[in-house]
């Protein structure tokens, strides 16, 4: 398990899933990335920063962001 | 294990051989030459539209357009002393790409028109030293952007002009064709790039539908990879979201000795930049397998890129303003006189060298001339061997990089030592720098390892590797500031396969319980001396949760034994029981290679490498061609000591 820092760069309120820069990419971002229900689609801001999970170092999928702030 | 001639098998197993180990420093990095650019001119030109090519006699043929005009350049016999700043003015052209083009004599420049849209060709016979009148090829309908053109050596010309976001192609066999679109589909096009091999591969940058900057290759078929007068679909080399502020443009393409490409990276965010990049593709790779190194940046402000030209020893990058030199010949240094140890250690987890050579006569004081191959870098191949009947033989084996050296003194003796690594330490000193991901289904764990070697330099091949490499697609990523090396080993963990190296290049290969001995020790080649043992697994029962399918897999006779000890993998990739069932089995076999241990000492086997199967045989042990997995292996080489040695050390496993 590995937890990151990223800012968000676009949220899908249908999917429940959001765009994540993860810090140290600096032009290209991660699609599709799961996000946590109990974080209100409202606080899904664009350029606030995010925390995430990845259970797999390897899958994208396995992923969760878990927090925003900022 | 490496094929060896019979005379030096002969000679290995002879208890009175006499040592040879053949050393060479080269100026390589993972096989590809590291070019070594010296500016030549460095003049007041506008950065713009511009292109060079050298065509037979080797003179270097040049062209910029600058504030609606088009000149020309021709340097015979470049070199430093060589007067880079006289053009000739060609025409009124638009602000708009220009080509050349040249083989043997014959040289060809396009450009766009003063209505922004004719494309005109002019064309030279005599190596560039004149050219003919402006012949129309085309008017586009809009505005055309940028050109690129590639010549075959049957006279065939391919132009390639962008319109928007559309590329058109128009070919020459003896008059020219109509122009037709491409299949692909782009948003804009920043740059192109063409040349023939093969095919005309081409490279193009621009952006997507979404927005997002990216180059990528592609080909228009010649019917090698891809059918006459077709187009590839795109293949992305580099990519940037859309809004990250970075784009990409002008790229250039040649095959000098691989295929070499420069693009320009432009950021616009605060600390903006307009840097070009150069890559290059490992030399065996094929353009359609879109294989290139990470791009490296170059020290230089350029929104138009480095155009590329080469001859038969030196290759060019030009700007309208600069003129770069650097020669396509690998120097390299044979070290083996000189050599007073050698010491190399091998793992799974990479490889050390420890080089000693004689500087009692301070000959390697000075490191310039022929031993600045003897760099942070360059590359140490050694090959160990013997002296037989036929003269010293060797076996070309692993390759190190110089990672740094050190002068001693003692007592009046001097050396220098250097200190060098495998391949490993190029994966581990290739570090991501974005967030690379691909989708479950989109490339093959084989696709995924060739990627991840060709950014760090390396070939990558397969020595019998199981249908899991090939069959498994799984979602991937690399995340920014991770390693090569890391993500290998993620890869590698969820197939039963490992990679060993032979020099530059990376093999996979399923390492299986049946495969038959490459090796004998203890009958006719020696064992000096042997540890054997058994150790227990770290795991003998292996839990797999998969999307859905949950498999087991046990060592039963380790159970029995000792009572079940769990690993739990969990991988979302799994989602049908066979893929768990791989991924089980695939466990327990590295568990079951680590559950034995020990090692021996032998005479130098020449051929020896990481994950052969070796049979032994070792009365005083018990053993009586005892199958183990090499897991292993160090070479000890003194000449100078009080007492020669030269033996290797192989770390054992279970097979």
């Amino acid at each position: 398990m590995n937890v990151r820092k990223g800012t968000v760069k676009g949220f899908n309120a249908g999917s429940y899933t959001a765009t994540v820069q993860v810090a140290g990419s600096l032009a290209v971002w991660l699609a599709d990335v799961p996000v946590a229900r109990n974080i209100g689609a409202a606080e899904m801001v664009v350029g606030r920063r995010c925390a995430l999970i990845f259970f797999s170092e390897s899958d994208p999928r396995d992923a969760l962001v878990v927090g925003v702030y900022t | 294990m490496r094929t060896l001639p019979s005379a030096l098998l002969a000679a290995q197993k002879s208890v009175s051989a006499i040592p040879y180990v053949k050393v060479e420093i080269a100026d390589r990095i993972g096989g590809i030459r590291r070019l070594d650019w010296q500016r030549l001119y460095s003049g007041g030109e506008t950065d713009s539209y511009h292109a060079a090519t050298m065509p037979g006699d080797g003179s270097l043929i040049r062209c910029r357009v600058d504030s609606g005009s088009l000149y020309r350049q021709r340097v015979t016999s470049p070199g430093p002393g060589s007067n880079f700043s006289n053009w000739t003015f060609v025409d009124a052209a638009a602000n708009a790409g220009v080509a050349l083009a040249s083989r043997a004599a014959q040289v060809l420049l396009f450009y766009v028109g003063t209505n922004g849209k004719t494309i005109y060709v002019r064309e030279s016979s005599n190596y560039g030293a004149t050219f003919g009148s402006a012949t129309a090829i085309t008017t586009a309908a809009t505005a055309v952007g940028w050109l690129a053109a590639g010549l075959k050596a049957d006279n065939t010309v391919l132009l390639i002009y962008s319109v928007g976001g559309t590329v058109y192609a128009v070919k020459r066999s003896g008059t020219w064709g109509s122009p037709a679109a491409w299949t692909n589909s782009l948003a804009s096009v920043s740059g192109l790039a063409c040349q023939y091999e093969a095919d005309f591969d081409v490279v193009v940058s621009g952006s997507d539908a979404l927005g997002a900057y990216k180059v990528w290759t592609c080909i228009y078929g010649d019917g090698y990879s891809q059918a006459v007068g077709t187009w590839s679909p795109l293949r992305e080399v580099v990519t940037a979201s859309a809004g990250s502020n970075m784009e990409f443009r002008a790229p250039f393409l040649a095959y000098p000795d691989v295929f070499r490409l420069t693009f320009v990276e432009k950021y616009t965010g605060s600390e903006s930049y307009s840097r070009p990049c150069f890559s290059f593709s490992p030399a065996t790779a094929d353009y359609v397998n879109n294989l290139w190194r990470e791009p490296v940046p170059m020290n230089l402000a350029s929104d138009y890129g480095l155009a590329i030209a080469y001859g038969t020893s030196d290759m060019w990058l030009t700007t309208p303003s600069g003129v770069w030199q650097a020669s396509l010949t690998t120097p390299a240094l044979d070290v083996t006189a000189d050599v007073l140890e050698l010491t190399i250690e091998t793992d799974p987890n990479g490889g050390r060298l420890r080089l000693v050579l004689r500087n009692d006569d301070g000959r390697y004081l000075d490191l310039s001339g022929e031993k600045a191959v003897i760099k942070a870098g360059g590359e140490v191949r050694v090959s160990p061997g013997y002296q037989t009947a036929s003269g010293p033989l060797a076996s070309s084996g692993p390759a190190y990089w110089i990672e740094g050296w050190e002068y001693t003194s003692d007592e009046g003796k001097a050396t220098l030592v250097l200190h060098a690594r495998d391949a490993w330490q190029l994966l581990e000193g290739w570090r991501s720098r974005r967030q690379y991901a691909w989708a479950q289904g989109e490339k093959n764990v084989f696709q995924l390892l060739s990627l991840i070697m060709a950014r760090a330099s390396l070939e990558f091949s397969s020595a019998g590797s199981s249908s899991v490499v090939t069959d498994l697609y799984p979602s991937f990523t690399i995340q920014p500031g991770e390693s090569g090396a890391i993500a290998v080993r993620r890869l590698l963990a969820v197939v039963p396969d490992v990679i060993f190296f032979r020099g530059h290049f990376a093999y996979i290969k399923n390492p299986q319980a049946s495969e038959a001995s490459d090796y004998s020790y203890g009958t006719d080649h020696a064992i000096l001396r042997g540890r054997y043992g058994s150790q227990r697994p770290q795991a003998n029962r292996v839990q797999v949760f998969g999307d859905g399918p949950f498999v087991e897999a046990f060592g039963w006779d380790e159970v029995d034994d000792a009572y079940d000890r769990v690993r739990q993998v969990h991988d979302l990739n799994l989602n049908t029981v066979a893929r768990a069932r791989d991924r089980a089995d695939a466990e327990m076999r590295h568990q079951e290679i680590a559950s034995s241990g020990g090692e021996i000492v032998v005479p130098m086997n020449c051929g020896q490498e990481l994950y052969d199967v070796i049979s032994i045989t070792d009365e005083s042990a018990g053993l009586t061609n005892a199958q183990r997995r090499v897991v292993g292996l160090s070479m000890r080489y003194s000449a100078g000591g009080r007492v020669a040695v030269y033996e290797q050390r192989l770390l054992l496993g279970a097979v």
